[in-house]
């Protein structure tokens, strides 16, 4: 056996060769991808187990928030999920080497009424979940039962009814209840999430270990002082949650002693009985070896997402955290490499396991039934800045050419120092086609964390949580995807008065605004009566700084729910300071503490503005009074000039053209700035982000038509990419031209992060040449500080055909924004989009 | 041919392509010059054979007559050679080239239904565009492909345009398929870092068939690039029918090997793929192979793997199917 374990090395000790290829654009369309027998019978069998909804967690959390109604919050909290973890069912599957649950069995969604029900109702009653097209969920009728009957207690005490009596009508109308100007509540019907648990303190201490801290500051306290009665409690919500832990994780550990001991065939039975054991260590101890470590990274974070269904809930640097358990073991013959390859895989199955169930409205435009936001990062550089990639890294992306699976959502840092053959492992598994992994750029990620006070060393430490967003692990609570802003809509309302486009008596707001002689924002000049740009550009800026304030203020309300309703006395226990400070998490316990809404829809309100300025003010060709009456009308009747502003003949965001890149850099800095640095409620500083992961469908269908030659309802741009309309695509000069126009943007000021999504077809990236110019493009975009990238690698023909005949397309995963999903799955409106978005070709 | 703009030499270009990848190393501007010395069957980019501007229709852009209508305002013999088929315009031959030297209808149609193929840009204009992808030429070890057309037909501008590159340290590629007079093709050469051209056929005779010329003039200027030591790729367009058997594809083995001694970088054998129909259509023009239906990509795919390794195996030539395999400059 080789003992030898690989760290900055150019010659990694993984179980496949660094350059082998699995062809180009063949997605996962593969039978068997895993040379493990087991990992392609599980995959099978997960693929054919229907997504369900479980109640246990439900109805014992409801039970115990009656019964512990007299306790503070958060120790109520603590109280009712120990005894969730206390009382719900635990099973192990057949073949399982990591074993745990999310208090529900695999592809089964919990239910979390403390944020909301009756949506849920509404669903079971209106729009049955097993006739969705996609996101489709066969719910029992003993679980509709069983909602139903916790329903009448939770009218009131609901954190999205707490929000909602809270707001204004001011805050209203632009909300997501009336014309979403901006979208804020992602956190009014779930859970915050957008996290990155301190993994490698958890692996160190054990839960023990972090018992013992809290034990020992508990000691510590002065009840005489006030603040020291707070802590007290906090301590004593965090003792009352361990109990939970251990108990959840014993008895998986004793249910697989029990299963070892009916066990007829000797190697399976050597297999439970070791799953019992780690189990029983684990549920206190610090892990000894890579399995053990594994077993409880897993079942500690479905533990966060058992507490809390906000996803992108992140699993951290894996190359970094398990290297000190995977060198032991290889050293020590503990365990083999192709042992822990299979391990890995397994860990990616459970993953692969987690539900979460979305309402109607939701789906049509972010399908995908899985939880989301699995985030799991190799590569890059450590605290002290030295490149990190070791064996680990090399396997964990074998991993997924071995599962196809769109878990975990794959993140591989990149920098000066990145090994070429890690390059080209991260290359050939991109080429696959299956839109994983994304790759993040190291410098201008770290300087985004430096530009938000982050000490450097923590800064290098970044992780990028759920999609894309930038935080040091287990340090921040970044509530990273707070809200969107549609960049697009603010424009329309920049150029008509602060009127929308499309006011008119059709509107349900009609009688308290457009009919009431007033109109939904304030009024900061119109297309009919300015004179320059200049006045454009102002009016922008003022309808910006207008809709953020709304903005900022529901997200507030949002956050203060969160802290009075819903403490997270276990999430606490994994996120530093919350134990040194005494102080849960949704309150400011963490050392990093940060709000990051997104701004959508970039590339459209350039090219919208840029066309505003060529046409109306540069080369005078048509009046702004004309230009309006055009988008009133939806272009109809005005189709020439619908075919103008679409052609080559304007300046477009994407083509290396300074004319209209310097107008996107304008937009994203005017949103920005109204953004960074303003304070939180739970501590810390907003920063903005650009991406829309798939909200540009949404954000799209509540705006009229736009300047750029968008018709009424069209996504608008996707994320920080050019813009496409029906018509046909904005950008026309080539991959090369992309890198260079969008990386003009000041991205470390993003604090958030963007994404920009490549669409390559798969004979442009083809054969050795096709990888290595592939590779050398990311080179210069990433030389230019681009930030980072991801790509989708399937033919638009395979698409098309997918939409026709999608039985024969089910193991088609692409890349949709910030994850990966099985094409046939999404909403015909997502499939549309990705359809749409510009392929580079080049046969 | 030389052309001028505003009195400055120019060239007529077609299109750019930039970070094409499969004609030449690397990362590279490719640039479309028109004007052909052949006409080849199988032709995927017809807007590149006349030396003239031609005007292409697009019909699915047009906005509709009676919607629009400025082509028609704009056209000085008030649109007699524009034609409708009721709502869109059509393309049709005679407006390709009997409008060619006006274009006021180009210049006005606002979705670009009617396009100009042959825009007239000086070697300055090129170089700006050139430069813009420079350091990816740089890291790929990529630069700028001359193709056509015959690129050679405008071999005074090649010259002129391929100086400036090398002036820049940037690697020249040019594709012709060296039906030139050879003094043309030497002046180019002259700031020429790889060349690729094909032979598509040995016997004389298919060759004129199914191309238009002969093959006299291109084998021997072959031989004689070779002579110059410069660095070539040749490939061989896979037509079934015409050129697909093993004997046809052995005897532009025996050439390789016995005529320039093996001394090329790489011997490609392209596939024959119905290509540019649309572009056809736009000229108003038949698609010269018209109803041909080609074979199955794992067919053809087959083939050309059986024909690369027969090479390799018995004429020992670096011989590949398709353009992605790396070349070793």
């Amino acid at each position: 056996m080789n003992t030898e374990a690989k760290t900055r090395s150019d010659a990694p000790l993984a179980i496949e060769p660094y350059d082998r290829e699995w062809g180009v654009g063949v997605s996962g369309m593969t039978e068997d991808p895993s040379p493990f027998p087991r990992i392609n019978k599980m995959l099978k069998w997960l693929k054919e187990t229907d997504s369900t909804a479980d109640s246990q967690r439900a109805m014992i959390l409801t039970e115990a928030y009656q019964k512990y109604e007299m306790y503070p919050q958060n120790i109520k909290c603590a109280m009712a999920l120990r005894d969730v973890l206390q009382g719900v069912d635990v099973r192990i599957w057949p073949g399982e080497l990591i074993v745990g649950e999310l208090a529900a069995p695999p592809n089964s969604a919990p239910i979390y009424p403390e944020f909301s029900v009756d949506w849920l109702i509404d669903e079971f009653d209106n729009r049955p979940m097993e006739n969705r097209t996609n996101d489709r969920y066969v719910v029992s009728k003993k679980v509709q039962d069983d909602i139903r009957s916790i329903q009448p207690y939770w009218k009131g005490k609901t954190l999205s009814e707490a929000v909602l009596a809270s707001y204004t009508e001011e805050e209203k109308k632009g909300s997501h209840l009336e014309k979403c100007v901006l979208l804020e509540s992602l956190f009014m019907y779930a859970g915050v999430g957008h996290v990155c648990a301190n993994y490698e303190k958890l692996l160190k201490l054990g839960f023990g270990g972090i018992k013992k801290q809290i034990e020992e500051k508990m000691a510590a306290l002065d009840e005489s002082l006030p603040g020291d009665v707070k802590k007290k409690e906090f301590y004593t919500a965090e003792l009352i949650m361990l109990e939970g832990v251990k108990s959840y994780i014993t008895r998986y550990g004793d249910l697989a002693a029990v299963m070892a001991r009916a066990e007829q065939d000797p190697v399976r039975k050597a297999e439970l009985e070791r799953v019992s054991s780690n189990c029983r260590w684990v549920a206190e101890g610090a892990p000894r070896d890579f399995w053990e470590a594994i077993q409880l990274w897993h079942i500690a974070t479905n533990m966060i997402i058992i507490e809390t269904n906000g996803h992108s809930v992140t699993y951290g640097r894996f190359d970094k955290i398990f290297w000190p358990f995977y060198k032991h073991d290889i050293e020590s013959g503990t365990l083999t490499r192709e042992f822990m390859q299979e391990l890995i895989e397994h860990a990616f199955l459970k993953m692969h396991q987690l539900r979460k169930i979305r309402d109607t409205a939701a789906i049509i435009f972010s399908s995908g039934t899985i939880m989301g936001g699995t985030a799991l990062d190799v590569g890059g550089v450590d605290e002290n800045g030295d490149d990190i990639t070791n064996d680990l890294s090399y396997m964990v992306l074998d991993a997924h050419a071995h599962t196809r699976i769109p878990n975990p959502w794959m993140g591989v840092r990149l920098h000066k120092g990145s090994p070429r053959e890690f390059k080209i492992k991260v290359f050939n598994v991109i080429r696959i086609g299956t839109g994983e992994p994304k790759i993040f750029n190291d410098e201008p990620m770290i300087q985004s964390l430096l530009n938000y006070g982050k000490p450097i060393e923590d800064a290098r430490n970044y992780v990028g949580i759920g999609c894309v967003e930038p935080a040091v692990p287990g340090k921040t609570y970044g509530w990273h995807d707070s809200g969107s802003m549609n960049l697009t809509k603010v424009m329309t309302l920049a150029i008509n008065g602060g009127r929308c486009i499309e006011c008119s008596d059709k509107c349900p707001r009609w009688a308290k605004c457009g009919g009431a002689g007033t109109q939904l924002s304030i009024d900061t000049g119109s297309l009919e009566t300015f004179t320059s740009f200049d006045q454009v550009k102002e009016s922008f800026d003022r309808q910006m700084k207008y809709w953020c304030d709304k903005l900022i203020s529901t997200i507030n309300k949002i956050d203060f729910a969160h802290q009075r309703l819903k403490p997270l006395p276990y999430l606490s226990l994994l996120v530093d300071d919350c134990v040194e400070k005494g102080k849960d998490v949704s309150v400011g316990g963490a050392r990093y503490n940060h709000s990051g809404p997104q701004g959508v829809g970039l590339g459209t309100t350039a090219d919208s503005l840029s066309v505003i300025k060529q046409l109306v003010f540069d080369e005078k060709k048509v009046t702004g009074a004309e230009l309006l009456a055009a988008l009133r009308a939806n272009w109809e009747g005005y189709e020439p000039l619908y075919a103008l502003v679409n052609s080559d003949r304007m300046h477009h965001y994407g083509n290396d053209d300074d004319y209209a890149d310097e107008i996107a850099q304008f937009v994203m800095n005017t949103y920005c700035r109204h953004i960074e640095h303003r304070p939180t409620p739970h501590g810390g500083e907003y920063m903005p982000g650009v991406f829309s992961v798939t909200n540009n469908v949404m954000h799209g269908t509540v705006v009229w038509a736009t300047p750029d030659g968008r018709k009424a309802g069209e996504p608008v741009s996707d994320c920080i990419g050019p813009a496409h309309t029906q018509c046909c695509s904005h950008d026309r000069r080539g991959p090369t031209a992309i890198a260079n126009s969008v990386s003009k943007l000041d991205m470390p000021r993003i604090g958030n992060g963007i994404i920009l999504n490549w669409k390559f077809s798969p004979s442009a990236v083809s054969g050795e040449t096709g990888r290595d110019n592939l590779i050398a493009l990311m080179d210069g975009y990433f030389e230019r500080q681009g930030m980072q990238s991801q790509f989708a690698i399937v033919g638009k023909e395979t698409l098309k055909a997918a939409q026709k005949d999608p039985d024969s397309y089910k193991d088609l995963l692409v890349r949709v924004a910030g994850y990966s999903a099985y094409f046939v799955e999404l909403s015909p409106e997502l499939q549309n989009d990705l359809i749409g978005r510009t392929e580079l070709s080049f046969d | 041919m030389l052309h001028y703009k505003n009195g400055e030499p120019a060239g007529l270009v077609t299109n750019i392509q930039k970070y094409t990848i499969h004609d030449g190393p690397g990362i590279r501007t490719e640039i479309f010059f028109k004007g052909c010395t052949m006409r080849c069957k199988w032709c995927s980019n017809p807007e590149t054979i006349s030396p003239l501007r031609e005007l292409g229709v697009y019909p699915s852009k047009c906005v509709r007559d009676d919607k629009c209508g400025l082509c028609v305002k704009a056209c000085p013999l008030d649109g007699a050679p524009i034609r409708f088929d009721g709502e869109h315009i059509l393309a049709s031959l005679a407006m390709a080239q009997a409008c060619a030297d006006c274009l006021r209808c180009a210049d006005e149609c606002p979705g670009r239904a009617i396009k100009l193929w042959g825009e007239l840009m000086t070697a300055e204009e090129l170089m700006k565009i050139i430069l813009e992808d420079l350091s990816f030429y740089r890291r790929t070890g990529g630069g700028v492909t001359l193709n056509g057309g015959e690129v050679l037909v405008q071999w005074e501008f090649a010259h002129e345009l391929l100086k400036r590159c090398r002036e820049q340290e940037i690697h020249t590629c040019v594709e012709t398929a060296l039906n030139v007079p050879t003094e043309h093709m030497e002046a180019v050469f002259e700031y020429t870092d790889l060349v690729i051209t094909d032979i598509k056929h040995m016997d004389p005779e298919k060759h004129r068939a199914y191309t238009g010329a002969g093959n006299e003039l291109i084998l021997k200027n072959i031989r004689r690039a070779a002579e110059l030591g410069m660095k070539l790729v040749i490939r061989t367009p896979v037509v079934p029918g015409h050129n697909n058997s093993d004997e046809e594809i052995r005897a532009v083995g025996r050439f390789l090997r016995d005529e320039l001694g093996g001394r090329i970088i790489q011997y490609q054998l392209l596939p024959y793929r119905k290509m540019g129909t649309e572009k056809y259509d736009s000229l108003g023009q038949p698609y010269p192979m018209g109803d041909f239906v080609p074979p199955e990509r794992s067919q053809w795919e087959a083939n050309l793997l059986h024909l690369a390794s027969m090479l390799q195996e018995e004429f020992g030539l670096p011989a590949v199917p398709g353009s992605g395999a790396k070349l070793e400059l």
